[in-house]
């Protein structure tokens, strides 16, 4: 209490015109810790999802959003878009379509697409994930995030999942 | 002086300006870029300079349905010329997104065209550009996708489009090229260099050409 008492003061004694709001100041720095009190209390796991979203959604706008579009909705018939797309309900197929690319002709949403889509070798795991994650969670209502452990477990059988063509 | 006297003399000179732009013809006239030379010819005793502006020169390539087409192909037209390759990964999707606004403003425009450039001749054949035009959902010939001799899309590309394009084994995709889209016009001057890559660099463009229509349209 009388540490809030200090900043306070500390704060007012900087901006003079604050005077006036000194009783309401004073409370909403009382109210602060029960604030954050309230915060640490949400799932971890809700957190690390979040986390995981930010982060995937700046890796996809910088490795994949070119050709599937910032709003995943691809691009005429060259890029095929991933709302609507098979592949985001087949997360261990996505995994290893994110690492090692596509050269099928494939079937999206009733559309034939057959441009080879480039692999891209320096994706970390984590990278990986984050992608999934955001994709996962924004165009398929996927409500957890996308484990690295799930994404090392597709990655080592890819061979197994070739093949696969309607997505 | 006075508070009020120097917001009156700052509005006076506000005014002043005004005008000045206003008398000048009203219409912003598109500069032409590249480099220029000079040569002075005696005209009836009197010396006299003329400028002589970059030109795209005569060129011979294979469009996407396999015809030959050269500069002729573009006579009475301004034109908007880029440079591509189909399997590129990174700038080139954008910057076709870009283009197909453009295609959808002026389709059916007898005076405007487009000219892109694959830089990537070995892959990139009449019937892999055929494929993709009609992929991007490009039809008839007024977006023309050519395709020829590396060396001479590399040297059209750099003298005279003043764009880079040129293999490079280092960049993703094997090759490097700028993501510029560039304006011509009638005569062949290069008018505008715009950022492909962006939806402001495109809305710029397009403004540009309905400009140097305008210019066409009230005689030059």
């Amino acid at each position: 209490m009388a540490n809030n008492q200090l900043s306070v003061t500390g704060i007012i004694s900087l901006f003079p015109e604050l005077m006036h709001f000194r009783p309401v100041i004073s409370k909403y720095i009382i109210l602060l810790p029960m604030v954050l009190g309230a915060f640490s209390c949400t799932d971890a796991e809700e957190l690390k999802k979040e986390q995981y979203f930010s982060e995937g959604y700046q890796l996809y706008t910088a490795n994949c959003s070119n050709c599937h579009q910032p709003d995943g909705r691809g691009m005429a018939n060259l890029y095929p878009p991933l709302v609507s797309s098979v592949a985001l309900k087949n997360k261990g197929l996505l995994s290893c379509i994110i690492k090692y690319g596509m050269k099928d002709t494939i079937l999206v949403a009733g559309k034939q697409f057959s441009r080879p889509m480039p692999a891209n070798p320096k994706l970390t795991e984590l990278e990986i994930a984050e992608i999934m994650t955001f994709v996962s969670v924004k165009w398929a209502k996927d409500s957890v995030y996308t484990r690295i452990g799930f994404v090392t477990g597709s990655l080592a059988d890819c061979q197994k999942r070739q093949g696969s063509t309607n997505l | 002086m006075s508070f009020t006297k120097k917001i009156f003399s700052i509005a006076l000179f506000c005014i002043f300006c005004t005008v000045l732009i206003s008398c000048n013809g009203g219409k912003k006239k598109l500069p032409i870029l590249g480099e220029r030379d000079w040569t002075t010819k005696t005209i009836d005793g009197k010396e006299v300079t003329d400028t002589i502006y970059n030109v795209i020169p005569a060129y011979k390539f294979v469009n996407q349905n396999g015809d030959t087409i050269t500069e002729k192909v573009t006579e009475g037209k301004i034109y908007v010329s880029d440079f591509f390759f189909t399997s590129c990964p990174t700038i080139c999707p954008v910057m076709k997104k870009q283009m197909v606004k453009v295609y959808q403003e002026f389709k059916g425009n007898p005076e405007v065209m487009i000219v892109s450039h694959t830089i990537d001749p070995d892959h990139d054949t009449p019937k892999v550009l055929n494929q993709f035009a009609k992929d991007l959902g490009v039809s008839g010939n007024q977006w023309q996708f050519l395709t020829g001799p590396k060396e001479k899309i590399y040297e059209i590309g750099q003298k005279s489009y003043m764009s880079t394009a040129k293999q490079d084994s280092t960049a993703e995709g094997g090759y490097i090229h700028s993501g510029a889209f560039i304006l011509v016009d009638k005569e062949k001057h290069v008018r505008g260099m715009y950022d492909g890559t962006t939806e402001e660099g495109t809305k710029n463009l397009v403004a540009d050409m309905k400009l140097l229509l305008e210019e066409y349209k009230n005689g030059k």
